[in-house]
């Protein structure tokens, strides 16, 4: 086994010895920095799309959130006190009718 | 290292000149494992293209120059090992020709009928690549970064961030692949007989 283990080493020195050296051709550094440009391009075309896309979602929020608040801060018309609309909104006569209030307040309120 | 601490500093920064330099200093090394590691020539500079494209996008995650090299190195192999993985359909295909290829080697060995320097180290080429493939891609990897490349098990520990015990266990196992592939070869070459057809 120890014969075989020293074959094998003497084999894998050969073998690195055998390997030529390897050169890079003229076109190494422009290829590269080709390769270095275009992912830098996809990079910024993914950063623009989300920008956009997180714009869009804020304005899409931002029309949201008013349509919702618009009609919390609408007032009923009018312009009398509460007491004023309740009073217009249920005549007298009609509170008589139906017993709630006496007649005889209803004919004073006329007169 | 090749180049200055000074030198990666800069192209971390962002320093396309510093960058270039880097480059430049470590091109020649880092084809020369890839060419070892991939062991297809044609493919060897697409490859180290791939390594300094990953290196230019990863250099402001260095944390300090000096792990630069055996993190270079992780690129290189992780690189290697990608290519790799993309090839397997193809190697696996090579490896049903392996027995043959190396029976044909060995038989060439038993001749003794070496024509010249050349054809001696194709052989020598073509037996350790075929030995090789006794083992898995990530072992193959690890057995030529250590056995060919010369790296110690220091160096492939950082390389790898494994303990030194652990890589110890796996080199070993590797390299008993590689030694019974190794020895079945010579015995083929040894045959009294000698093969017939």
């Amino acid at each position: 086994m120890d014969q075989f283990n020293d074959e094998l080493n003497d084999l894998f020195a050969s073998y690195k010895a055998s390997l030529p050296d390897v050169e890079a051709s003229a076109n190494f550094m422009p290829e590269l920095w080709r390769r270095i440009e275009g992912r830098q391009s996809i990079l910024l075309r993914i950063k623009r799309l989300t920008q956009v896309f997180l714009a869009a979602a804020a304005a899409i929020s931002i029309v949201f959130v008013s349509l919702l608040s618009v009609p919390a801060f609408t007032r009923p018309d009018g312009s009398g006190s509460y007491i004023e609309v309740l009073a217009d909104a249920y005549p007298t006569e009609t509170l008589a009718s139906h017993g709630i209030l006496p007649r005889e307040a209803t004919e004073a309120n006329t007169k | 290292m090749l180049v200055d601490f000074e030198q990666i500093q800069k192209a971390k920064a962002g320093d396309d000149a510093a960058f270039n330099q880097v480059v430049t200093a470590y091109r020649k090394r880092i084809l020369g494992t890839i060419a070892r590691l991939i062991g297809r020539p044609e493919d060897v500079e697409d490859v180290a293209q791939e390594v300094f494209l990953r290196l230019y996008y990863s250099l402001d995650q260095l944390r300090t120059p000096e792990v630069f090299e055996p993190w270079l190195y992780r690129l290189t192999v992780n690189a290697s090992y990608d290519y790799l993985r993309k090839q397997r359909r193809r190697n696996e295909s090579r490896m049903s020709d392996l027995s043959e290829q190396q029976v044909m080697m060995a038989d060439a060995a038993a001749g003794g009928k070496a024509s010249g320097e050349d054809h001696r180290r194709k052989q020598v080429k073509e037996l350790v690549e075929s030995l090789l493939g006794a083992v898995s891609e990530q072992d193959r990897i690890l057995l030529t970064l250590k056995e060919v490349e010369g790296l110690s098990l220091k160096e492939l520990e950082k390389i790898y961030s494994v303990n030194e015990n652990a890589l110890k266990v796996r080199l070993f196992r590797a390299r008993q692949r590689v030694l019974n592939a190794f020895e079945a070869t010579r015995v083929t070459t040894n045959k009294p007989a000698g093969r017939k057809d």
